[in-house]
């Protein structure tokens, strides 16, 4: 891949940032995706097998401490 | 217009919607671009690398070097050598996304996955990250408090010594600054390596582990899943995600940049390997002597063990490589809760930054560290416990945030040409299967066993 021409911008403005690299334009929120109820599920699914296994995880450590 | 200056020292007038974040982000783009313009490849890589040798080396930390050789010590060479770099291989795929994005969207992931998904699950994702985050941290510390404790120094100074680095490294007021303060702690991460030599391995044994995946290891199940998921806990975690990704777009890189990054990922990933491999040889030494003779702080005093069996330089270049490795995790794990903390908040979040203006970054940052250094100073507490349990805890939390970093990588909207193929796709979804089946293994049967259900 090429570095991008250099451009009159670049010296008008004195910077090599492309437009959405500057703070004002980083800091604008992004639309919300789209997610199915499929998907939305999925990630609850997800969510839920995790937290389970994290407090199984810590109850181990928390009863094997305390031996 | 404000007046500002170029890398080289030109003055220019810049618009007035530059920030000075902006201002030093683009000084660096500058070095960039002039480097590529005069065609001086490996400048422009050295220009370039720095988030992904820092995320890999980063996670070859305290926890997962005492994991290592304590895996070493338990099963000897076998097994878990090939392990260590199919687990590195897994890293480099999901890393090159974190990085591809990063550079593609020039936003870090929490914010990423709290504007994209909501903010009820960029705070999950950042509320898992400060968890796991403080208690790694606190394995850290704990890795730095074995290496100074095999020269006689105290709990006290290990809290003191990592609090400082990250104040100090903070102060710097430039993310290339603070990038290649770290990047040069970060070499002493072969210092395992040079143990690993020193002890004398069986060159044969290695590669024919290295080949056949074999001996397998023995012993109990148990013990054998919470070496494998702290093993995997060991390479590809949470605060990796999230680090690379902030990383790479507070460092400014762009879709230009995406062959850089990749061999930034690649280096760390090999070099990582390559050291894991060392400790896990290093800890291989007390394989023959029943790994017995690590006794000393509460199961973690590998340094000491070694000195009785290898002798004292390996001893001496295995404990300051803790401490080296501890030292790293703590700056990038804490960069990491600061980044984590900044994009869900909607705070600045950036090391271009001054720490009046980004308060809750710096805060959060320097605030991590402070209470994971306090922690240590507790008597009496389990280091190699904390160590291996807070990489299983990473391994049972990582599939959530992949999963969330693969729909983000694969969103066109988002990545446009830069998303992930199919082909990719598969590959990362079958890392995070492999990942949530190992965690789940350990969790389950440990669970099952303290319940007396087994």
């Amino acid at each position: 891949m090429r570095e991008p021409p250099h451009t009159a911008a670049m010296d008008d403005h004195g910077h090599y940032l492309e437009p959405d690299q500057l703070l004002a334009e980083r800091s604008r929120p992004l639309p919300r995706m789209a997610l199915s109820s499929r998907a939305r599920a999925g990630l609850w699914a997800l969510r839920v097998f995790s937290v389970l296994l994290s407090a199984m995880v810590v109850y181990v450590f928390v009863v094997q401490l305390g031996r | 217009m404000p007046a500002g200056a170029t890398a080289d020292g030109r003055s220019i007038a810049l618009p007035p919607s530059l920030s000075p974040e902006d201002i030093a982000r683009s000084q660096d783009r500058f070095r960039v671009y002039n480097a590529r313009r005069r065609g001086s490849r490996w400048l422009v890589l050295w220009l370039l690398v720095g988030p992904g040798i820092l995320a890999m080396l980063g996670e070859n930390d305290g926890p997962s070097m005492i994991s290592y050789a304590a895996t070493g010590a338990a099963y000897g060479i076998g097994f878990f050598v090939p392990f260590i770099v199919i687990t590195f291989a897994m890293a480099f795929v999901c890393q090159e996304m974190c990085m591809r994005v990063g550079a593609v969207t020039h936003r870090g992931y929490g914010q990423l996955v709290l504007e994209r998904f909501g903010r009820l699950w960029g705070w999950f994702a950042a509320g898992d990250l400060i968890l796991t985050n403080l208690v790694t941290l606190v394995a850290e510390f704990v890795a730095i408090r074995v290496g100074l404790a095999y020269f006689h120094i105290g709990a006290a100074v290990a809290a003191l010594l990592g609090v400082l680095l990250v104040v100090l490294t903070l102060s710097g007021g430039r993310y290339w600054r603070w990038e290649r303060i770290v990047l040069a702690l970060a070499i002493f991460n072969a210092l395992f390596l040079a143990a690993a030599i020193l002890t004398g391995p069986s060159w044969g044994s290695l590669g024919r582990s290295l080949v056949t995946f074999s001996p397998l290891p023995g012993g109990g199940l148990n013990t054998l899943l919470l070496l494998v998921a702290s093993t995997i806990g060991a390479t590809v975690t949470p605060w990796m995600i999230f680090f690379q990704q902030s990383a790479s777009a507070d460092k400014g890189l762009t879709p230009t940049d995406l062959r850089q990054g990749r061999c930034d990922t690649i280096a760390g990933a090999v070099g990582a390997t390559i050291f894991g491999i060392g400790a896990l040889v290093a800890g291989a030494a007390l394989f023959a002597h029943g790994g017995s003779q690590i006794d000393g702080l509460a199961g973690a005093g590998f340094p000491g063990a070694l000195a009785r069996v290898s002798g004292r330089l390996v001893a001496t270049l295995f404990a300051l490589g803790l401490i080296e490795a501890g030292a790293v995790a703590v700056l990038t794990i804490s960069a990491s809760t600061g980044y984590a903390v900044g994009e869900c908040i909607g705070a600045p979040h950036s090391l271009n930054g001054s720490a009046r203006g980004a308060v809750a970054f710096f805060g959060a940052n320097a605030g991590a560290a402070l209470v994971a250094g306090a922690t240590i100073l507790i008597p009496g507490v389990p280091l190699l416990a904390i160590a291996l349990n807070a990489n299983v805890l990473a391994t049972v939390l990582l599939p959530v945030a992949l999963v969330f970093m693969i729909v983000l990588a694969s969103d066109r909207e988002l990545m446009g040409q830069w998303s992930n193929s199919a082909v990719r796709n598969r590959v990362a979804i079958s890392i995070v299967a492999f990942i949530s089946i190992c965690g789940a293994a350990y969790a389950i049967d440990s669970f099952l066993q303290i319940v007396h259900v087994v």
